[in-house]
């Protein structure tokens, strides 16, 4: 049986492995649109009112920090592997603001590596997500799993 | 008594225990597959023939997705009217069941605990398990989240 062949298996995410997965630059204007459809707080969609805020300023959904990570992390290695998708993420900390016109940097570190237990075929991958603003500091760290396909014995 | 507007919630409207429904959401396919088109581009969450030939068998939304709506009710059942001061994070997100198009998921919230902040007096901290189930009572999704909130003004610490 044929099945489509992918740049990456389960294999091929060794332990201790880090890719930077891209950059990406939050514009007021996709802050404020993000936020207007899934996380209209005041400080999200509002600048004038951010300013009186907690945080003094416009900043980004930590949620769609996480999607430009997902979106940035299929570009650069899922969608040309054999993922089955993620059980789930440990932890995900959103430890610093991102406001408009901050340049992100993300990647992504091999944590774990082991054989599914009850499916020969499959591994899992813990991977550490994390994302770091131009003053080096970090901005984003997620901890989580993703289910992949091993190599065939007979391509290992 | 006058019909009052309802009242913004602070730290102490958090009772440890307390299970709120925070509403529902039907996931339309042509949404699933927008959302994923910009966050999420696997072939099983933008394609849905590709989809029938991978390990979920059709078309399902991105985990990511279902958070974020799940955020969007928060936002209008509760966090919208509160003196929220964000989030540090979330634990223990499990994506533990498929959704697929038109499933209708129902959100609903648990408070876990409730602890003033160690740092910022004026601050609460309350931690809050958030859970997804779709239309046969299943559990799609679940997280334990924290959320800071201003304590009410002028109350005793």
């Amino acid at each position: 049986m044929s099945r489509p062949a992918f740049d990456f298996y389960w294999e091929d995410f060794p332990v201790g492995l880090v890719h930077e997965t891209g950059r990406h630059t939050f514009t007021e204007e996709e802050i404020v649109a993000f936020a207007r459809q899934y996380d209209r707080q005041r400080f999200h969609v509002n600048p004038a009112a951010a300013r009186e805020s907690i945080f003094g300023g416009l900043i980004a959904s930590g949620w769609h920090t996480c999607a430009i990570a997902m979106r940035l992390m299929c570009d650069a290695y899922l969608t040309r592997s054999a993922c089955l998708g993620s059980p789930g993420l440990d932890s995900l900390k959103w430890l610093k603001p991102v406001r408009p016109g901050e340049g992100i940097t993300f990647r992504a570190k091999v944590l774990v590596s082991r054989p599914s237990a009850s499916k020969p075929e499959l591994g899992l991958t813990k991977f550490l997500w994390d994302a770091v603003n131009a003053d080096g500091e970090t901005v984003l760290a997620m901890e989580g799993w993703q289910l992949f396909e091993r190599r065939r014995k007979e391509e290992r | 008594m006058n019909a009052a507007p309802r009242s913004t919630l602070y730290w102490e409207d958090f009772t440890p225990g307390e299970v709120v429904e925070i509403g529902r959401h039907t996931f339309a396919e042509d949404e699933i597959i927008a959302f994923a088109r910009q966050f999420d581009p696997q072939p099983f969450h933008t394609d849905p023939e590709a989809a029938k030939q991978t390990f979920f068998g059709g078309l399902i939304a991105s985990g990511w997705h279902t958070c974020a709506i799940g955020m969007r009710l928060m936002v209008q059942q509760y966090i919208g009217r509160s003196a929220s001061a964000g989030s540090p994070g979330v634990d223990n997100i499990r994506w533990r069941a498929p959704v697929r198009p038109g499933d209708t998921i129902t959100y609903r919230r648990v408070t876990l605990e409730a602890r003033p902040s160690g740092s910022k007096p004026d601050l609460g901290l309350v931690r809050t398990r958030s859970e997804g189930l779709n239309q046969r009572g299943e559990i799609v999704m679940t997280m334990e989240g924290w959320g800071m909130f201003r304590r009410r003004p002028g109350d005793p610490r």
